[in-house]
């Protein structure tokens, strides 16, 4: 887990890049690699490759990056962890090449030499990669299939440029401020900005499970390796028994937390009172983690109430024999640390503020490597959408269908029920969008809804971004093939939308902002091809026992039977402190505070100037 | 194996004057061995002269309906493999002939047109754009600005540079405008009433301080155009009318010799979709000076092969390039030849036609 970045200066008519901009992108990502660092000039200065590096596999320096070839034909830089590394060595030493380092880079470099860019295809973890052919002149660009691991890119059509952030290509000062309105207007509609775009007009984000060419006459079109609609489609046909699903599921998800075991250094395990992070805890001491620590996220405002995860995960973390640690947050804490919150924060974000406070409490254990339990709703069926969505698309499509049933219904509900939608603001649309799947989900996921846009962004800013946003029609690609059942469809928008853009996005900046390294086996493109045959089947609640189940010693039934409750934060009283427009609730349980907050957040990020924070020194 | 066929929608190029039907003649000579194109002008007010085979250009049709109703039959006889828009506002015709044909569409921009959002149709048409070819880099911005196209798609192939601006006898040259041992300024553009942003205006105003800088100057403003009067009046209000010379159109022909005979191409302007100029000038070995804004800072590459001013006194900054001048003139030339030259030029627009066109 590391900071990338690099420079290529592609057209004939470009200045030659420089150094100082290359560093100073570079610079800014001392946190996510605080044990290294190190730049590559080509012979001709039109490309630089910079790299932070978090030694997680082979801690010397011989593994450093950027990293040459054996013939000094490729130079690689990358980002992530490549967890079935041992046996892509294995292989290739078969083949009678042989190592330096024990890291997962050589074995990147190696193959990459063999077999080019079809090297996606063998790696199974998160990645971003960038590799230089010296022959062929060409820059290789690749994310991870889940788009675990980031990778931004800016091309103005003479230079190229790519980092591991945003802020960071910002802080090279090569690339212009100016906003993005596909970014504003998606930032609007889910609190979070989508995937290809950016707070900034002139960077794009490398979509997940894609590959990039750049060579002297610019870039290429992304090309897409691998799609979640694709892997669920094509396993439709399978036909299993509850058991046997059960049984994959449970095989397919410990092989996965085995694999994301391989480290050099300790790894640890947050751990919350949900099935997902106990179920992870477990395998992992199935696996061979002895006495993990595990650590657990605390809210003093929550004492008392269901959201107080302390006391039940500790009864987890004795039930698996692990070193427990409570980390508790408390109001004042917050309110030192939100400026730097809000600098770690990458693009705006609704989410994030618990896994950045989790994160920080796993560093200051010394830990660099923590597993989370993240994608296992996504994967399992865990999220009322599961339910919500196909219910919602069956009741209301038929009436959302007829022309004019939106508005008529609009404007029944805020003249007979004012309160009811000022509380909550989406029912009003419900027959404008539960026509259709992604309609369905966009009002079960969405912040704002689009008609609502115009009350936040200028009308402009709101055609063009809509205009190139085309929110359905993203959330209709992801349904395309047809994942085939009603779980595959909500499987695959949660996990293309929610989880991609938003989780996934979150746990990288407020983990790397720390120089702890966040691994997902949940969240793995193997684990979905093998367990897909029995998504198709999962009634809600039937994912969930299999996980459940899938450790030695089952989690007990104190975890499984409580009820849901999502990891949330207690932000609202904690915004009551700084700022008294804010109502004094929670996240999860009023959107109000959530659209609040959005604004909040994205007045903050598109005023203040980027910030490089030094690499976090471990306490322990 | 027979050639794929281009229809080239465009204003002018073989017999126009410009920079826009200097490009267009540029790149359609460049494609020339890959396309049989076949050229279709709105105007064309100079002698075509002898071309090859291919660009074969027809007459121009100067009514839009005339022009639109013979592109239209022409292309359903010609059935093109692709169609050149050479301006935006030939996109929604190009764009329906495309559509209608199968045709990939190729769309160019070059400067000031195409950095607003133009009319819907215009914008639906250009989204059509299997390739969008701009002069500049700050033209693909604006263009990425107001549209949906992939930013792939929308790709910088700047103006180039032709062979005869090169660096030569100076002295021969600076006899030729009877010219003696003062300082040379020179502009080269069209005085046009509605195109200020050139800012001939702003050199003249400047040429007080640079005289009282103790610099014997001459400014020399070549082109011809209905702001002339403004631009003389403008010289005589500074006191400075002795100072400046209007050399009105020069030929093609005699620009070479005009660039070398100046110490310092200047063109102030705030409006340039690239600037040709600027690289003339320099190819010549003459240093050219302009504004950081808009497409000068390509021609200009940021202020590493010309000077680019940015929000630095005019008069200074000239004062200044006069004392010190950059690169020899082989070396700039050189430079330039090796940023905007032909070679590159030809090899960039049949790789970018080829990868995204085909």
């Amino acid at each position: 887990m590391c900071g990338l970045n690099g420079i290529y200066a592609y057209h004939a008519a470009a200045n030659a890049p420089t150094d100082a901009e290359l560093t100073r992108t570079r610079g800014f990502m001392a946190a996510r690699g605080p044990d290294g660092a190190g730049t590559w000039w080509s012979a001709d200065r039109r490309i630089g490759f910079g790299h932070r590096r978090l030694s997680i596999l082979d801690l010397s320096p011989k593994a450093d990056q950027p990293m040459i070839s054996e013939d000094g034909r490729f130079i690689l830089v990358f980002n992530g962890e490549i967890y079935n590394s041992p046996e892509l060595r294995s292989e290739l030493e078969r083949l009678g090449i042989s190592f330096i380092t024990k890291s997962d880079t050589e074995v990147i470099l190696n193959l990459y030499r063999i077999i080019g860019k079809k090297i996606v295809e063998r790696l199974r973890g998160m990645f971003a990669i960038g590799i230089w052919d010296t022959i062929k002149g060409e820059l290789f660009i690749a994310r991870d299939p889940y788009g675990i691991k980031p990778l931004y890119y800016s091309d103005d059509g003479w230079t190229f440029r790519f980092a591991s952030q945003v802020k960071a290509l910002i802080a090279g000062g090569g690339i212009g401020r100016e906003s993005e309105p596909a970014g504003l207007v998606g930032f609007h509609l889910w609190g979070h900005i989508p995937d290809p775009f950016t707070l900034y007009r002139e960077i794009r984000a490398l979509p997940a499970g894609h590959t990039m060419i750049v060579d002297r006459w610019g870039a290429r079109q992304p090309e897409r390796y691998f799609s979640i609609a694709e892997v669920l489609a094509s396993a439709k046909t399978a036909r299993l028994s509850p058991s046997d699903r059960a049984d994959l599921i449970k095989e397919q998800v410990a092989q996965s937390v085995r694999a994301h075991l391989l480290a050099d250094v300790e790894v640890g395990v947050f751990l919350s009172a949900g099935v997902d992070s106990g179920a992870v805890l477990g395998l992992a001491g199935d696996a061979g983690l002895s006495k993990p620590r595990a650590i657990t996220l605390g809210f003093s405002e929550f004492q008392g109430t269901s959201d107080d995860e302390r006391h039940m995960s500790e009864k987890i973390a004795k039930y698996y024999g692990a070193e427990h640690i409570v980390r508790t947050v408390g109001k004042d804490e917050f309110i030192r640390d939100i400026p730097r919150i809000l600098a770690d924060m990458d693009q705006p974000t609704i989410d994030g503020i618990n896994s950045w406070f989790v994160a920080k409490a796993a560093r200051e254990i010394g830990l660099k490597v923590a597993l989370s339990g993240l994608g296992g709703d996504e994967l399992l069926a865990g999220y009322p959408s599961f339910t919500d969505v196909p219910r919602w698309w069956r009741r209301y499509r038929w009436l959302a269908g007829v022309p004019g049933a939106g508005f008529v219904t609009r404007l029944l509900l805020r003249t007979l029920f004012p309160t009811l939608v000022a509380s909550r603001p989406k029912v009003a649309y419900v027959f404008d969008y539960a026509a259709s799947w992604e309609g369905s989900y966009l009002l079960r996921r969405g912040l704002f809804m689009p008609p609502e846009l115009c009350h936040w962004l200028d009308p402009e800013i709101m055609r063009v971004g809509l205009n190139r946003l085309r929110p359905l029609d993203r959330l209709r690609n992801t349904l395309t093939p047809d994942p085939g059942s009603d779980g595959a469809r909500v499987c695959a928008l949660e996990s293309t939308h929610y989880m991609r853009d938003q989780l996934l996005r979150d746990a990288d900046w407020a983990g790397m902002s720390h120089g702890l390294e966040i691994r997902t086996p949940l969240v793995d493109a193997l684990l979905l091809r093998d367990v897909a045959p029995a998504i198709h089947g999962l009634h809600p609640g039937d994912g969930k026992r299999a996980l459940a189940g899938s450790p030695r010693r089952s989690l007990p039934a104190f975890v499984t039977e409580r009820a849901k409750t999502g990891f949330s934060v207690p932000i609202g009283a904690w915004l009551e402190a700084i700022d008294d427009r804010h109502d004094s609730v929670s996240v999860s349980t009023n959107g109000q505070t959530s659209r609040s907050w959005a604004r909040s957040v994205l007045t903050s990020q598109l005023t203040g100037e980027p910030e490089p924070h030094a690499p976090k020194q471990a306490a322990a | 194996m027979s050639r794929s066929s281009l229809l080239a929608l465009v204003t002018d190029a073989f017999g126009g004057f410009g920079g826009i039907a200097q490009y267009n003649r540029d790149l359609l000579t460049a494609l020339a061995s890959d396309y049989r194109i076949e050229v279709l002008p709105r105007h064309a007010p100079n002698q075509v002269g002898e071309l090859a085979a291919s660009p074969h250009q027809h007459k121009a049709r100067q009514g839009r309906l005339a022009y639109a109703a013979t592109a239209v039959t022409f292309s359903w006889h010609l059935r093109p493999d692709i169609v050149f828009c050479g301006h935006l506002f030939m996109a929604p015709l190009a764009a329906l002939i495309s559509r209608a044909t199968g045709a990939r569409l190729v769309v160019q921009f070059h400067g000031i047109e195409a950095w607003d959002a133009p009319r819907r149709l215009s914008r639906a048409a250009i989204e059509r754009a299997d390739l969008a070819l701009c002069v500049s880099r700050y033209t693909r911005a604006r263009v990425l600005s107001w549209s949906s196209l992939s930013p792939q798609r929308v790709v910088v192939l700047p103006n180039t540079v032709r062979d005869q601006f090169t660096p030569g006898n100076r002295t021969r040259a600076r006899a030729r405008f009877n010219l003696g041992e003062e300082r040379v300024l020179l502009s080269v553009s069209r005085l046009d009433a509605r195109e200020r942003y050139k800012g001939q205006g702003s050199v003249i105003a400047a040429l007080p301080n640079i005289v009282r800088a103790n610099f014997n100057v001459t400014y020399l403003i070549a082109g011809e155009g209905d702001d002339r009067s403004r631009l003389e009046c403008l010289a005589e209000e500074h006191g400075v009318r002795c100072r400046v010379r209007f050399l009105g159109k020069v030929a093609t022909e005699t620009l070479p010799d005009l660039y070398r005979a100046a110490d310092l191409l200047v063109l102030p302007s705030t409006g340039e979709g690239f600037g040709i100029v600027f690289i003339e000038s320099m190819a010549c070995g003459t240093p050219a000076l302009g504004l950081s804004k808009a497409g000068a800072n390509d021609a200009l590459c940021d202020g590493e092969l010309g000077i680019s001013v940015n929000g630095e006194d005019l008069a200074d900054a000239i004062c200044r390039a006069l004392r010190h001048p950059s690169l020899a003139p082989a070396a700039l030339a050189a430079e330039v030849q090796r940023r905007f030259g032909r070679q590159q030029f030809t090899e960039r627009a049949r790789a970018l036609m080829n990868r995204f066109a085909q």
